[in-house]
């Protein structure tokens, strides 16, 4: 029994323009990090390449979080997060030199922790299933709408469970991890298509196909837990 | 609530798919959304869709990721140390 505290406008709205996030309220995660800091980002960046070991610490404890956070969204185990936090901010140690400030700073330490963190960018069997859900299900067929009911009848408040857990985490494993990024970026860490793009050094609209099919995916590995109330 | 779904419009749900499970999040300004979001509000079958899709981001939006263990930081500037000693200035 799945029960999730759920707002009520988001469920109870049909409508489209009711979007589940509200752009704006929802940059807090990335944003709270850096302001606080009376130094700008540039002079702390340009005295850490200068050896200034000050302004390094500052950097890093600027971004942590952000790193730790989406390190751990990405890798979903800890160990393997705490390995790729290390190896990220050694990275940026040890390539500061090479960050040219023409991107934003965040933007460069999420490419090196998606490198980190990303190794097989091979396609899969897994791809051309994903790639098959560009199509359009046939809304006549009973199993869609079966399906799609099963998510109308999940009761509004539920708590995400063990179980519900671990079928959150099984169906997003099975995503190619460049679609796992795409997912995590735009979706959970609220990026734009176009700086999701930059990190990942995918086209724009590589990154629109692969969160389309990811979502896709997602809500069709979770459907079994939405059947039951 | 909806227990039935109808078939509504169904002719055009097919090209109504992609938008919706790409723009979840987007405002519809634009003419085309315009129409799309004309047929979502009396298709059944495309909002039950569009719902399904933002509970399962939902859903993945509630997952929390545990604290930043204490000692990672410390760890990080211990292994830099190390290897501060090995060279003389950073990233040169
Ligand atoms: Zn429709």
């Amino acid at each position: 029994m799945r029960i999730i505290f759920l707002p009520t406008e988001i469920f109870l709205s049909f409508s489209i323009q009711k979007i589940l996030y509200d752009e704006s309220s929802l940059k807090q995660t990335a944003s709270h990090t850096t302001q606080a800091s009376s130094d700008s980002e540039q002079s702390l960046i340009s005295r850490a390449k200068n050896g200034d070991e000050r302004a390094f610490t500052q950097l890093v404890r600027n971004y942590e979080q952000t790193v730790w956070g989406f390190a751990y969204k990405l890798c979903r185990n800890q160990e393997k997060a705490e390995e790729s936090f290390q190896d990220t901010f050694i990275n940026v140690y040890r390539k500061l030199n090479q960050f040219d400030g023409r991107s934003k700073f965040s933007t460069w330490l999420y490419s090196i922790v998606a490198n980190n963190c990303l190794m097989n960018r091979r396609k899969r069997k897994i791809e051309e299933l994903l790639e098959s859900l560009d199509e359009a299900p046939d809304v006549h067929d009973e199993t869609i709408q079966k399906q799609l009911a099963s998510w109308d009848d999940s009761p509004i408040e539920t708590v995400i469970n063990g179980e519900m857990r671990t079928a959150l985490d099984e169906a997003i494993q099975q995503l190619p991890d460049d679609y796992k990024a795409v997912f995590v970026l735009r979706d959970l860490e609220e990026k734009t298509a176009e700086e999701t793009a930059k990190i990942l050094q995918l086209t724009v609209p590589a990154v629109k196909s692969r969160l389309r099919r990811s979502r896709i995916f997602l809500r069709h590995k979770l459907h079994n837990y939405m059947k039951h109330e | 609530m909806k227990h039935s779904i109808k078939h509504l419009h169904s002719g055009s749900c097919a090209d109504i798919y992609r938008h919706l499970c790409e723009n979840l999040d987007s405002q519809f300004e634009t003419e085309e959304c315009k129409r799309i979001r004309e047929h979502i509000e009396q298709c059944d079958t495309c909002s039950a869709l569009l719902d399904s899709l933002k509970k399962t981001v939902y859903l993945y939006k509630q997952e929390t990721v545990p604290a930043m263990p204490k000692t990672l930081e410390k760890k990080l500037f211990a292994v830099i140390k190390l290897k501060k000693k090995q060279k003389h200035s950073p990233g040169k």
